[in-house]
């Protein structure tokens, strides 16, 4: 079940107008635009979005992993333990990535090493910090892999990547990220490319060995169910920015922005009797590097007005629990 | 009156691709793809096909237009034996039968005019004369599915995600097709766009009286689109029913635990409280199946009898099939030793 997210709590991570962009065809492209939000510790924070939305870019820039060129930081400030890490250099970022903060990508086939057996692989970070003694690598390796629940731990050392399942390579990759018991896990759609039966395994796990460590996760997917059931807060992106925020109980009962209340209408449920009318977002997405006057949403907005195609909205806390970047009362117009 | 006779019957349908070793490409057994599938599609219904990859739902659908090989089976489309079909037959069947791939972006020629992928069919199968009345028809096409006649003079890179599956669905209704299959059609779009591509569909079914084969992974979408579903798993069928059936009341324990492990967008403990994670393992290779039901590895219920034995599918109630000893009243008595 949800831990209820308490607002008391103390932030690890407070990340504060965050400002990537990529070169495109001479074009800038605001992939990330302005995005302030933080972590509490002990706590799952979603960042949900669609393709192109930016998440996945976030989480790469905290950890500096935005290949330049053609991307670059521009702006803002990531404070973990009050230390920019912006600021840090990269001998420093290096130290800290894997240690206090790690991060377990998309695609379990693509993010292992191909030509190493497992044992090698699970073991660098362990070597790198240097947090194990030499002798007890094996030993710590083993024991992690007991903690995924990967079955006959001894024999899966000795395998190469291609000879485990996808299943398999993504608990290797969970097992690896919570090696050094880092304080902040990113994972970004660690269970996408799995079959649904597999994922809630994985998912489980991974909830229950981050709150086992006592560490955070940053959870970025695109997949709702997936967010209601894990996340105790959750940030709406929407064309590189945060265009709404809360804990799961207010996104999903009383979502305030127009893309939220579109995605929710937009989605089959199978928590709603079947046969009623998809309501879906019109049109596309925007071209950032040629986003629109205004609120990025506007084009496709029902409530548009007028100062949405000329003045773009901050994103504002509404109640204690939830902030929205929208001009509209939208409760009052629905 | 209507056509009470199925569309489509598919009966023992298997596809085993075989496996080579070696440089002398030795024998080296198979891949059960399909492996003794059985089902029928009425007149204007939408039949779901479901299951994790490697159940063989693709290879199933790709079955039915021929684009597969066939292993043993047999299957009859509108009471015909489309199983060996001579050149005719087979050109005649494509243009019945039509598909949308799931790709939206590697399923056009990049290097062709929307006009002409749209209109591929209409050449193919001589169904315009002249230029005039071709372009007239893509257009007409076009907007059927949402877009703009002019788009006719576009290229695909041109067009979103979205659009392009909308490309695709007017090439697969060029040729008045009756039944058309559905590979995946929505899971490569964002959930913003997937609702616009799930209300097209709706609409040319009811408009047209198309008959859907709709293969997918994801049970929400399915449940909204489908009248009728079947579950595969390691090639084969094991369960069969009416959405409402199969969704509020599913019998077969793989069915069941694929229900429970779906996520659903409501955070309320009494939603979660569904949620129920419990299958262990993943879906074993179909190179070398597991002996018996193929989903005893992995089912809480397994018995010996299910280790040695392949389960019949048995009709439990009237439009309600399962594959499982569970439900076998011959085996029962087999069974309670065991249980």
């Amino acid at each position: 079940m949800n831990m209820k997210a308490d607002v008391t709590r103390r932030t690890l991570l407070d990340v504060q107008d965050l400002h990537t962009v990529f070169e495109k065809d001479g074009n800038e492209v605001h992939a990330v635009n302005q995005v302030s939000f933080d972590v509490k510790e002990g706590e799952i924070l979603a960042i949900v979005g669609e393709s192109g939305s930016g998440k996945s870019i976030t989480a790469m820039s905290l950890l500096r992993l935005i290949p330049s060129p053609p991307g670059r930081i521009v702006g803002g400030r990531v404070l973990f333990n009050d230390q920019d890490l912006l600021d840090l250099g990269d001998e420093q970022i290096r130290r800290l990535r894997g240690r206090d903060i790690a991060m377990i990508f998309q695609e379990p086939m693509t993010s292992l090493n191909p030509s190493l057996r497992i044992g090698r692989q699970l073991a660098e970070p362990l070597r790198v910090h240097g947090s194990v003694p030499k002798e007890k690598v094996r030993e710590r390796c083993l024991e992690l892999l007991r903690q995924v629940r990967l079955g006959d731990p001894e024999k899966r050392l000795d395998a190469y990547p291609h000879e485990l399942s996808g299943g398999m390579r993504q608990r290797v990759m969970i097992a690896m990220g919570l090696a050094c018991l880092p304080k902040l896990l990113i994972a970004d759609e660690p269970t996408t490319a799995l079959d649904v039966t597999v994922q809630a395994q994985i998912l489980e796990l991974l909830r229950d060995l981050v709150r086992q460590n006592n560490s955070s996760m940053m959870l970025i997917t695109h997949d709702l169910g997936v967010v209601a059931r894990y996340a105790d807060r959750i940030n709406v992106m929407y064309a590189g920015r945060i265009v709404e925020r809360g804990t799961a109980e207010e996104i999903f009962h009383r979502p305030k922005h127009p893309y939220t209340l579109g995605l929710m209408e937009s989605m089959p449920r199978l928590d709603q009797a079947p046969g009623s009318r998809l309501t879906p977002v019109p049109g596309q997405p925007p071209d950032l590097s040629d986003p629109p006057p205004g609120c990025p949403f506007h084009p496709r907005c029902r409530f548009a007005e007028a100062r949405c195609r000329s003045e773009r909205p901050p994103l504002e806390q509404i109640t204690e629990n939830h902030w929205k970047a929208c001009w509209v009362d939208t409760d009052a117009k629905r | 009156m209507p056509n009470a006779e199925p569309l489509l019957q598919v009966s023992d349908l298997r596809v085993h691709f075989p496996l080579q070793a070696g440089l002398l490409g030795r024998n080296a057994g198979a891949v059960k793809a399909v492996d003794g599938v059985a089902f029928h599609i009425d007149r204007g219904e939408t039949l779901g096909l479901v299951g994790e990859s490697g159940c063989g739902k693709s290879t199933t659908g790709l079955a039915m237009l021929r684009m597969s090989p066939l292993t043993d089976g047999r299957i009859l489309f509108d009471g015909e034996d489309i199983t060996h079909p001579d050149k005719p037959a087979l050109k005649r069947l494509r243009r019945r039968m039509q598909m949308v791939y799931q790709d939206p972006f590697g399923a056009l020629n990049p290097r062709m005019k929307v006009l002409d992928i749209v209109g591929e069919p209409l050449r193919v199968h001589r169904l315009t004369q002249g230029r005039a009345a071709y372009r007239e028809k893509v257009m007409g096409l076009l907007e059927k599915v949402g877009l703009k006649a002019e788009m006719a003079d576009r290229y695909p890179h041109e067009f979103s995600g979205g659009q392009r599956q909308r490309i695709g669905i007017a090439r697969a209704l060029a040729a008045d097709p009756e039944l058309i299959i559905c590979d995946e059609p929505v899971s490569a779009l964002d959930v913003s766009i997937q609702a616009q591509v799930i209300n097209l569909l709706e609409d040319l079914q009811k408009e047209l009286g198309l008959t859907y084969l709709f293969i997918a992974h994801d049970l929400a979408v399915v449940r909204h689109l489908c009248h009728r579903i079947v579950v595969m798993y390691l090639g084969r069928v094991v369960e069969v029913a009416d959405r409402e059936t199969l969704y509020d009341n599913p019998q077969h324990p793989y069915t069941q635990a694929l229900l429970g492990a779906i996520p659903i967008a409501n955070p309320d403990p009494e939603v979660q409280q569904h949620f129920n994670p419990s299958l262990s393992g993943e879906v074993p290779s179909p190179i070398d199946p597991p002996p018996g039901c193929p989903f005893h590895p992995r089912c809480p219920h397994a018995t010996e009898l299910c280790r040695r034995e392949a389960p019949r599918v048995l009709e439990i109630e009237d439009r309600h099939t399962v594959a499982c000893h569970l439900h076998d009243p011959d085996r029962a008595q087999a069974m309670a030793g065991n249980l």
